[in-house]
Formats: C-alpha cells, sequence, structure tokens
C-alpha cells in the first residue's frame, strides 16, 4: 500500500486552531511574528541538508525578520465555511525546502449570537514543533504584543526556544537507538492491517472536532478518566467497533502514544519535537472489558519505562525526525512493502493559561489537529481548554466514513461521560 | 536503600525523599515541588506518576497496587510518604 502515497505529495501539516471572542487585529500579530523572528528566526527558517549528503537542519535566512511568515486574512459570510477552510490548511502541504514551516490565518466570522469572532490558525510543517511547541509559541507571540514602550521582552533574558542536544556521546545515543529499532521490531511481528484497504488514491485529510464538559475526576489517580490509559483503553474500543464492522481479524495493532519530555512546572522548549513515543499493543478483542485493557495499558507502559524504552525511543526520534517518511518506514517491518497504517492517541491535557488573553482577546477555545502519518493513519486527540473537554479525530478520506467518526466521537464521549458543550 | 528496616521509616524523611526524586526527574529545575504540594497542579501527568510508582518500587521494596492509587494516597509527597510509613509499619 505505501507504493500509493509515493510522489503523491504528503501533507506533513499539523494545525493549531484557536477561537477567540472578538475580532483579532492582523498586523498585531504580525507586528509580533516579525518581532519573535527577530529573536529566533525558525519560523522563517528552511530545511537544509548540506550536498551531497549530511545532516538535515533548519537554516535561517540572511534577513529573517523580512521573511517572517505573512498572516492572511479572510471574512467568511458563514461559519460554516470555517471547517472547510481548515481542512484546506491541512490538506495544502507546507514544503520547508522552499517556503517557511508556518503558515498563520485570521479567519473572522460572524455567528449572530456571539457576535463577531476570530479563529486564529497556525499550520505548521510537524517536525518543526509539536502541539506543545505550538501553544508556547502563541504565549511567546503574545507576550511580545504586550511589551511596549521600548521595554526589552522577558525582561532582556529570552527563554530557550529550542532544548539542548542530548549531551551524551554518539556511541551511547546510538546504542540507544538501536535498542528502540529492536524494540519496535519485536513489537510488530504480524503485518499491520488497515481499515483502508483496497483505498484506490491517497485522499485528503479530514478532521472531525466536537467539544465537551464535564467531571472527569481529575484527582482520582489510576482511577482517573484523565489517566492516558483509560482514555486509549476507551478509543481502542471504538476502534475495535470499526474493526467489527469492517470484517478486518483480530490481529494486535499498536498505539503510538505521544510522551511529553518537558520538565513540568515550566513552558519548556518551542520548536523540534520535545516528544518519546510508547508503543501501547493490544488485540479489538481485548477491548470489550475497558477496565482491564486500562491495566494492561498501564502495565505495558510502566514496563517500557522499567526497561528504559521510552528514553530509548526520545533518543531515536532524534536520529529520526526530519528524515522523510518513507525512510522511517524501514524501521517498521511490514510498513515498507506492505500494509501500512498508523493509529495515533495523544493527550495534550490544558491549553496554557498564558494565552487566555491573545492579541487583546479572551481565547473560547483551542486544539490541535495534525495529519496522520504513515498513510492511511487515524489519530484521536484530547485537550482540555478551560471546562471545555476538546476530542478531535484525524483521518483520511477512504479510510473511515464521516459516521464512522461520529461513532467513533461518540463512543469516547459516552465512556467519559462528557455532555456536548453549548 | 534496604528494605530491611521498613516498620522504623519516619514520614518527614519519606517526604522528603519522595519530594527530592520529584524535583530532580520530572520538574523543571525553576518550579521545584514542596512535600505539601497538589501534584497534579504541580504538572504531573501519567507517566510522571509512574515514575513515582518506580521510585517507591525501587527504595521501599513494594509495587503499589491499582486499588491504593487513590487521590488521597498519591496527591502530594507527604501523602505518598504517609501511604508508605503505613504499608511498611
Amino acid at each position: 500500500m505505501q507504493a500509493l502515497w509515493k510522489r503523491e505529495g504528503v501533507s506533513n501539516n499539523t494545525l493549531m486552531v484557536v477561537h477567540c471572542d472578538g475580532q483579532l487585529d492582523p498586523a498585531r500579530i504580525a507586528r509580533a511574528l516579525e518581532r519573535f523572528v527577530e529573536l529566533c528566526p525558525w519560523p522563517a527558517s528552511r530545511l537544509r541538508r548540506p550536498f551531497p549528503w549530511g545532516q538535515l537542519h533548519w537554516a535561517a535566512p540572511a534577513n529573517a525578520a523580512s521573511e517572517a511568515p505573512a498572516v492572511r486574512h479572510q471574512r467568511l459570510t458563514t461559519p460554516d465555511g470555517l471547517h472547510g477552510l481548515l481542512e484546506a490548511e491541512l490538506n495544502h502541504a507546507i514544503d520547508p525546502r522552499v517556503e517557511p514551516p508556518l503558515r498563520v490565518a485570521i479567519f473572522d466570522t460572524m455567528i449572530d449570537a456571539a457576535g463577531p469572532q476570530s479563529a486564529l490558525v497556525l499550520t505548521w510543517f510537524h517536525p518543526l514543533m509539536d502541539p506543545r511547541g505550538a501553544q508556547n509559541l502563541l504565549a511567546h507571540l503574545a507576550h511580545l504584543d504586550e511589551v511596549v514602550d521600548g521595554r526589552a521582552p522577558w525582561g532582556g533574558t529570552p527563554p530557550a526556544f529550542a532544548t539542548e542536544p542530548d549531551p551524551r556521546p554518539l556511541k551511547e545515543r546510538g546504542r540507544l537507538g538501536r535498542q528502540s529499532q529492536r524494540h519496535m521490531r519485536a513489537l510488530v511481528p504480524e503485518s499491520p492491517v488497515s481499515p483502508g484497504s483496497g483505498l484506490a488514491h491517497p485522499g485528503l485529510i479530514r478532521f472531525e472536532q466536537a467539544s465537551f464538559v464535564g467531571d472527569d475526576h481529575g484527582l482520582g489517580g489510576v482511577h482517573s478518566t484523565r489517566e492516558i490509559c483509560w482514555r486509549l483503553a476507551l478509543v481502542g474500543r471504538t476502534m475495535a467497533d470499526l474493526w467489527r464492522r469492517r470484517g478486518l481479524p483480530d490481529v494486535p495493532f499498536l498505539v503510538p502514544v505521544s510522551i511529553d519530555l518537558r520538565p513540568k512546572g515550566e513552558p519548556g522548549a518551542t520548536f523540534g519535537n520535545v516528544l518519546a513515543f510508547h508503543f501501547a499493543r493490544f488485540k479489538p478483542s481485548d477491548t470489550s472489558d475497558v477496565a482491564a485493557l486500562t491495566r494492561t495499558l498501564r502495565d505495558q507502559m510502566t514496563e517500557a519505562l522499567r526497561d528504559g524504552q521510552i528514553d530509548a525511543s526520545a533518543v531515536a526520534m532524534e536520529f529520526l525526525k526530519y528524515r522523510p517518511v518513507s525512510l522511517m518506514l524501514r524501521d517498521l517491518p511490514g510498513t515498507a512493502t506492505r500494509e501500512t497504517f498508523s493509529f495515533n492517541c495523544a493527550d495534550l491535557a490544558d491549553f496554557p493559561p498564558a494565552p487566555e488573553k491573545l492579541f487583546g482577546r479572551r481565547v473560547v477555545n483551542a486544539y490541535h489537529a495534525p495529519a496522520v502519518l504513515p498513510r492511511p493513519g487515524v489519530g484521536v486527540f484530547f485537550n482540555r481548554c478551560g471546562i471545555r473537554n476538546n476530542l478531535v479525530v484525524s483521518w483520511v478520506e477512504g479510510a473511515m466514513k464521516e459516521e464512522e467518526v461520529t461513532r467513533i466521537i461518540e463512543g469516547v464521549r459516552e465512556g467519559m461521560q462528557w455532555r456536548p458543550a453549548r | 536503600m534496604s528494605t530491611g528496616n521498613l516498620s522504623r521509616l519516619d514520614p518527614e524523611e519519606v517526604a522528603r525523599a519522595v519530594t527530592e526524586f520529584i524535583n530532580a526527574t520530572i520538574m523543571a529545575r525553576s518550579r521545584p515541588v514542596r512535600p505539601d504540594d497538589d501534584l497534579e497542579l504541580a504538572g504531573l501527568d501519567s507517566m510522571a506518576l509512574l515514575k513515582v510508582l518506580l521510585f517507591i518500587e525501587a527504595h521501599y521494596g513494594f509495587w503499589m497496587p491499582d486499588e491504593d492509587l487513590v487521590a488521597d494516597n498519591i496527591r502530594t509527597a507527604r501523602a505518598f510518604a504517609t501511604y508508605i510509613c503505613r504499608r511498611s509499619a
């Protein structure tokens, strides 16, 4: 199946959408972006590799400030048009070799009851940063917008925008990277099973977002519905339903669960993917008892920590993150020549409090929607913004139908005992 | 640490050890927690909780079972310490 996606210009974009309670001023955001790239040129950089071969790296243009990403501004006549524009952003692949890896857009809508509103949309080439990094970027831009009258931003001491390189010697990192590679190979003895079987065309990336409210028992430890293993088990149950309806075999599938490596208590790095992956593994038939599956997934996660697999994965990501997907697939057995399928799940937790006010407007809601690689990929993503619990399902057209996506969202909502947010 | 003298564990000392572990391996250097700080509010997530459980297993010789992982036992480093001392007595 992977041959289907070759030379198709498959998008590796990710979106961050922030809804505000009034209309945003594009000039303010453009000014903040220009000030930001003067301090940190990453959003204006290009992905380069020395000829004929060398390490991929981000290279800043000579005059980064003048190449800050432009802010696109569009007024919509109906609120219904917004979702189509967001999906278009997701599918309009960024080529970081020839253009900035970040796009910024403001879409103004007029909803009678709420009055004029804006959606601020960041679209980026995923290896530039992870969603938490995008949240940090917004906080930095908001800070630069607020600091006026000649005052130095961050009191003259800007935060570190990227993580320091791993100080361990290359030999040690190489050993850990190989350990992670061996682990991944051992996890997938069987060929993956894909709901995208029979797809004749790569298909567009689609996503659906829903907001809910309800008590999610944050302080209950592993009895908390905020626990990632519980959420993953719920998502697994809804996916198993999809498997059954498709008549797919009951073979184990892997779910990469992203783990934020930033130290807790402060925002941490903006650029680079500060993530490791834990690979949860279960069969569709394991999902009938969600509580039992939660325990199994927790045991798997504990073993991964105990065996150092999380650390090894973080090191392996350092080697892999800027490589083309085709090279990554070599490390996932069964994907280079046979069926491919990626099923991803993550909880981004709280949208950070810093951008509660963004460019003079209050943040009403915020969520992210990525293209899930390799194709055909499906992702289910959680996050919270204020009292809203967001659920985003991202998929490739043809791999799932809209009613199946609706069933996944409803299955998770029911398991979480959430109510639709108004 | 030897697990031979668990019955004589000092709650203050255990709370300090758990707090030190959390600050050294989980928290940002500029945002250390104190023994009575709410760990979830400080930013600890599912993975961080498992790290604390592995620390307890390595240093006090037992694994906290799922049924004991309730807010009263895990809300703060001191709550962990109280549980560890009770369990070890």
